[in-house]
């Protein structure tokens, strides 16, 4: 808006106030860039966590069953066990051969070179061809609960369309050949995300778990640092408003953020990763911005109450660690008990995955968005107005 | 000697004078631990799923039943077209749509084979790889009862043999270490592990990094006491915190979450020792590389924070990783403690299977604070 617009719908002499109000603002803005910008550090990590840290958590981790290590203990040694046996295979198995006793099998799975061992017992071919029933035992490590039932749930699939090939007497399930007898043919889609690309998920939930993080933290220590040194009052004797004061930190850090956030989309998640783009990406982006200012006043509000830098950490660890690993990113809400989803309803950072997934992956636009859009706005207003509040009280 | 119990006299003094920070550096673990035991669960149960039935015949609701009655899904009704079926699944409120085709009934009943289709809620791969093994699961078991009763009426086989034959081959599944397949069990004892990593540091990395901002580090240049003797009085009083958060969080996973301890208390206790040492000198040696309070934060939190959930193994194992991660996750100590715990906890073994581990536990605080030691000055940043 020009100057002399701005003076005709406001009045002369409030367009001048503002003017100077904005100017303020902006110089104040400017500081917190210039003092953000030299500290070289932070600035490399904070492009390594946008950049490399993204593109490490989407190749490296996944949540499939990958290369199990499988080992085979066969006391029938006949081409059923061997058939059998030979249908663990990669990528979710990896084979490792025969072990020639049950103990030795236990050793393995005990130090973890192993996580699933096959024992066949003695007659198990002939059992087969004589059609009497038999049995293979699947010993699983199920430490990890989560990958021991989905190896579980593999083996039981291996072994259970093995037995409906050998009672319906065909060499291999092929569902075009079955003619002649009831049989249930399921065809499964994974909308959104076809092939199960696991650094879909990853590298997003990643990026908006370090933008949480971020947010939080950097507005944090930039207000409990002028309290801790004491700049604050001189802020405060400045002719500056609270607004005026608490506005430019989250402008700066904020907009910082957002960039580093377009370059690791850009960059990683659509130049690397090739997440395909289905909704309108200026909308993720104006979403994101939102949550970022929002995130910034949970910030605000920990250095309101924090007297030192020290308190500050361990207070954003209080509260970004749940608010990351219990907000859906990690593991699903269908997993958690009822009380807890209620918490995870009052994480702003559930609704920003949900509406980053959203607009990404299904394509959403703000007319589907608008839950998600209420969620983010309705938790995050009050805490920032809350944080004004404390700061106008402790310095007003 | 008399120097280092001076300094971590001050230390200490500095912590305790601290109230709300001291408070935190307890409450905050427990607190984790508590929060995540019973909300970092895998155990996907209850998946919303809605059914699409276009052939509603006496057959298609028995398929449906199906779904209705599983524990493992929650129906939440059926849904009467394609486009409605599309909004529930965008909006997330099922994460499975059963379409079961024109004909079910039909062809079933001609002893044809029938078409059923699964629409998958894809954004989280994970949840949807088991939601379509609890699909596959109950589509076999139909199947099979199908068969069998095929068998009976046109083979004229036996009930009993009809089932012996259309099922020859069981899969007897032992669970190994967690028979009962609960997650909590893995995760709380895992946590220690996570926790362990991800609040000590948070103590220690603004330890050396507050005295340079505010200058009171000059004290200690221009004191007698050497770099050693500093570090090491600067690491003794987080340590004992973090030490005593250890043993809270191994009550905690032992007796709320009832993780089962079967293996050897001592050799636990020594690798804590020497985990505990290796989490809170990582952030003493932030501390002394960055040169500011702010960095120190932000680089703690990215660099012990996220690996802690994401790269030790918590949640998906680190065999199941692509080479790059599982890099990352030998960088950090937490994939070596990982594995004491797993062995100490639910496999029940001690010293014998750990020492290798340990060894380098030890060697990893050893080469921290040799690293530190090297990297600190006693002269001020020219």
């Amino acid at each position: 808006m020009s100057a002399a617009s701005l003076g005709n719908v406001l009045g002369a002499d409030r367009a001048a106030r503002l003017r100077v109000w904005l100017r303020r603002a902006w110089a104040l803005t400017v500081k917190e860039y210039i003092q953000l910008f030299r500290d070289t550090i932070l600035v490399l990590f904070m492009a390594y966590a946008f950049t490399l840290d993204i593109y490490v958590a989407g190749v490296g981790v996944n949540w499939q069953l990958n290369n199990a290590g499988l080992a085979v203990h066969d006391s029938d040694k006949t081409w059923a066990s061997r058939e059998v046996a030979g249908r663990f295979r990669a990528p979710y198995f990896r084979n490792e051969g025969s072990v020639s006793t049950v103990e030795e099998g236990q050793r393995l799975l005990d130090q973890g070179r192993l996580m699933v061992v096959l024992d066949f017992p003695p007659r198990f071919g002939a059992d087969i061809l004589r059609g009497r029933q038999t049995s293979v035992q699947m010993q699983v490590d199920t430490a990890n609960s989560a990958i021991g039932s989905l190896a579980t749930s593999y083996g039981g699939e291996i072994v259970g369309r093995y037995g409906l090939e050998r009672a319906l007497n065909v060499p291999e399930l092929d569902m075009d050949k079955i003619h002649g007898v009831p049989f249930i043919i399921d065809e499964t889609r994974a909308w959104y995300n076809q092939n199960q690309e696991d650094p879909w998920f990853m590298a997003l939930a990643e990026i908006i778990s370090n933008m949480t993080l971020l947010s939080i933290l950097l507005p944090a220590a930039a207000l409990a640092r002028e309290k801790e040194r004491g700049t604050v009052e001189q802020l405060m004797v400045s002719p500056l408003s609270p607004v005026q004061i608490l506005a430019p930190k989250i402008l700066a850090m904020g907009s910082v953020i957002l960039a580093g956030l377009a370059f690791g989309v850009f960059g990683v998640i659509i130049g690397v990763f090739h997440v395909p783009v289905r909704g309108s990406l200026p909308l993720f982006f104006a979403v994101s911005a939102l949550y970022i200012a929002f995130t910034a006043g949970i910030g605000l509000l920990i250095a309101t109450i924090a007297r030192n830098m020290a308190q500050v950490g361990m207070l954003t660890v209080l509260v970004f660690a749940p608010m990351i690993f219990l907000s859906g990113a990690w593991t699903p809400p269908e997993a958690m008990p009822s009380w807890m989803r209620l918490l995870m309803d009052c994480l702003p950072m559930h609704y920003m995955l949900d509406a980053g997934f959203g607009v990404l992956l299904k394509g959403q636009g703000l007319g589907e968005l608008w839950r998600e859009l209420l969620g983010i706005c309705a938790l995050g207003a009050p805490v920032l107005g809350l944080s004004l509040w404390r700061f106008r009280r402790q310095f007003g | 000697m008399t120097r280092i119990v001076a300094l971590a006299q001050k230390e200490w003094r500095e912590i305790l004078r601290d109230r709300l920070f001291f408070a935190l550096s307890f409450v905050v673990p427990a607190l984790l631990m508590l929060l995540f035991g019973y909300g970092l669960s895998l155990d996907v149960e209850n998946i919303p799923v809605a059914i699409h039935d276009l052939d509603r015949t006496p057959q298609s609701r028995d398929y449906a039943y199906r779904f209705i009655h599983s524990r493992y899904f929650d129906f939440k009704g059926y849904v009467t077209d394609e486009s409605q079926a599309a909004e529930l699944l965008g909006r997330g409120t099922v994460r499975a749509v059963i379409v079961i085709g024109h004909g079910f009934g039909r062809e079933l009943s001609s002893d044809r084979p029938a078409h059923v289709q699964t629409l998958l809620d894809g954004t989280f791969p994970y949840r949807t790889q088991v939601t379509k093994g609890y699909v596959e699961a109950i589509n076999t078991a139909v199947t099979r009862e199908l068969l069998a009763g095929y068998m009976v009426r046109v083979k004229g086989l036996s009930p009993s043999r009809a089932q012996t034959y259309v099922d020859p081959v069981r899969l007897e599944v032992r669970y190994l270490y967690n028979q009962g397949l609960k997650s909590s069990w893995g995760v709380a004892s895992k946590l220690i592990m996570a926790l362990l990593l991800m609040c000590p540091p948070f103590l220690t990395a603004l330890g050396v990094v507050r005295e340079k901002e505010s200058g009171a580090i000059y004290n200690i240049y221009a004191s007698n006491a050497s770099r050693a003797e500093f570090l090491v009085g600067k690491l003794n009083p987080y340590f004992c915190i973090a030490f005593i958060n250890a043993m809270v969080l191994w009550g905690m996973a032992c007796f709320l979450f009832g993780a089962p301890f079967k293996g050897s208390v001592t050799a636990y206790l020594f690798a804590t020792v020497l985990y505990v040492l290796c989490s809170t000198g990582i952030g003493l040696l932030i501390s002394i590389l960055v040169g500011s309070q702010v960095a120190a934060m932000i680089i703690t939190a990215v660099v012990t924070a996220m690996p802690s959930m994401l790269y030790s193994g918590l949640l998906t194992p680190v065999a199941s990783m692509n080479w790059a991660a599982r890099v990352v996750a030998a960088v950090f100590p937490s994939m070596y403690y990982g594995r004491i715990i797993e062995s100490c906890f639910l496999k029940g073994l001690g010293w014998a299977n750990a020492w290798g581990d340990m060894l380098v536990l030890a060697g990893y605080g050893a080469a921290l604070f040799a690293v530190g030691y090297a990297m600190f000055h006693k002269r001020g940043a020219a």
